[in-house]
């Protein structure tokens, strides 16, 4: 009985060992999405890109420079990014600047 | 804008990324023209994936090349990506996942994933998966929120439990009006919302289902493995990836995306201008009638007096296309394309395809445009009206090809 015992949970362990052997994840890769050099980009880099990559900031579009404030203010308010109220006008006016439609509204 | 000048910027979209749409507004005048097109894909591969169109890798966001829609069915390392939060696990040990249901029932439930796959009837609904902002880049002004071509869609065969069952082993409590839905992916942020949603206990159907195959695999894992809400006719904003917890609550739940996020304006044109935004918003839940020309695309180049394959996809919200047509005249004349059997069942893609000869050499524009079994049919690109988050495009596709002699 014992024996018998001892060789089901044996068999019960090989399989678990079996089928968790074929999954170990991914690994994501990164990509470069690079940023326009100029006035505020290393402070706009490290307070946007901790969160996400510059990517996700870009493919928004070219737009006024209200849509980047506003974004800027969901950024704080709804997702808790780190930037401090004296730091708003640095990072849309390098926002607006680089990636702007020449439009205040 | 003009569509020369559209294929000229999206020509010069290349390289790794893909870049802000470098569209200049015209005119502060809504207008919608065609989606950026033809983005390249990106020279990286991410998991499980062949290199796609990619707009972020943190969170991914990939985008589907045009001539995939050839067929009816996406390959899964083809499919679309689109998460919100960017924490996502990049491992899930299948043994231990577990989905919990709590919140208005008798018995708060944990399903592993072999549980979900034993105790349920297991039933296959082949479903198209759309993103809102499908098409986002057709818009101007230009939409806040990814600007998307048309390929931020696909249609697989998912196999899953009906989130009916699910419930019903649960057993609902007197008053249970809304189920709120969460997936592993997290903000970076503790006090952040999730990327949580819900739906009204009204509008459940059997075709919901939690789903853990998708054409006959395991989910990928930027597609939501081991698990992932189904809700055909919707768009996918409610898809719930990795879904891991099922709440059912006694009233609307207070969520940040079900408040915030992918709404239009409640109002019959479902249209608005930037200067004078509707005051009201409901959310978009069923996909308009819509199509795409998988091939050929445009750039292509033909011969003249040879016969030409026109192939691509057609489909809605759930009440089925009767009818795709071609025109190459503009959208002065249309002829009825051919199209498949049609017993993927009316969540599916309905694949068309017609057959026609260019006679002349020089540039030809091939227009596609579906009617669905109530009657609505595409408008023309330009006469589709704008909204501020860009969403629901369903203008006439064209692609333009050049005919050599």
């Amino acid at each position: 009985m014992k024996r018998v015992l001892l060789t089901l949970l044996l068999i019960q362990g090989l399989a678990v060992a079996a089928e968790t052997k074929v999954d170990k994840g991914i690994k994501m890769p990164y990509m470069d999405f690079p940023m326009k050099p100029g006035k505020g980009m290393y402070s706009t880099k490290g307070k946007c890109n901790m969160c996400h990559s510059w990517g996700y900031t870009i493919n928004q579009g070219l737009q006024s420079k209200k849509f980047w404030r506003k974004k800027v203010a969901k950024m704080i308010t709804v997702f808790h990014a780190p930037i401090k109220n004296e730091d708003i006008e640095e990072v849309v006016e390098y926002l607006y600047t680089n990636y702007g439609n020449g439009k205040e509204e | 804008m003009p569509r020369r000048e559209f294929f000229k910027k999206a020509a010069t979209v290349a390289g790794s990324a893909v870049v802000g749409s470098t569209l200049a507004e015209a005119s502060e005048v809504p207008s919608t023209g065609h989606p950026i097109d033809n983005r390249k894909v990106a020279d990286i591969a991410f998991p499980q994936k062949r290199p796609l169109i990619t707009y972020s890798d943190r969170p991914p966001l990939l985008e589907t090349p045009r001539e995939v829609f050839a067929q009816p069915i996406t390959p899964n390392d083809l499919f679309f990506v689109r998460w919100h939060m960017p924490m996502i696990p990049t491992y899930i040990n299948p043994h231990k996942f577990h989905i919990t249901i709590d919140g208005e029932v008798e018995t708060p439930l944990r399903l592993s994933l072999a549980s979900l796959k034993k105790e349920f009837e297991a039933v296959e609904i082949t479903s198209v998966l759309q993103c809102g902002g499908n098409n986002r880049s057709a818009f101007h002004p230009t939409p806040g929120g990814i600007q998307w071509g048309p390929g931020a869609m696909g249609c697989a065969k998912w196999k899953g439990a009906r989130l009916k069952d699910v419930l019903a082993k649960a057993g609902l409590k007197k008053g249970a009006s809304w189920i709120k839905f969460n997936g592993l992916e997290k903000p970076v942020y503790t006090k952040t919302d999730g990327f949580v949603r819900a739906l009204e206990l009204e509008k459940l159907h059997d075709q919901i289902i939690i789903a853990y195959e998708m054409n006959g695999e395991e989910l990928p894992y930027l597609n939501g493995f081991p698990v992932r809400l189904i809700l055909p006719g919707f768009y996918s904003d409610s898809w719930i990836k990795m879904l891991s917890n099922i709440t059912v609550t006694s009233s609307k739940p207070q969520l940040h995306f079900m408040d915030h996020a992918y709404r239009i304006p409640d109002n019959d044109c479902e249209c608005e201008t930037p200067d004078n935004l509707a005051p009201k918003t409901k959310p978009i839940e069923e996909m308009n009638v819509n199509s795409l020309i998988g091939y050929p695309v445009s750039g292509t180049k033909v011969k003249a007096n040879a016969q030409l394959i026109v192939r691509g996809v057609a489909f809605d919200g759930g009440h089925g296309i009767v009818k795709v047509e071609i025109s190459i005249d503009g959208g002065q004349s249309w002829q009825e394309a051919k199209l498949d059997d049609g017993k993927q069942g009316s969540y599916a893609y309905r694949s068309f395809s017609h057959t026609l000869t260019p006679k002349k050499s020089g540039s030809l524009t091939i227009m596609a445009k579906a009617t669905n079994t109530k009657g609505e049919t595409q408008p023309f690109a330009y006469e589709v009206k704008w909204n501020r988050g860009g969403y629901k495009f369903n203008g006439i596709d064209e692609v333009t090809v050049e005919v050599v002699a």
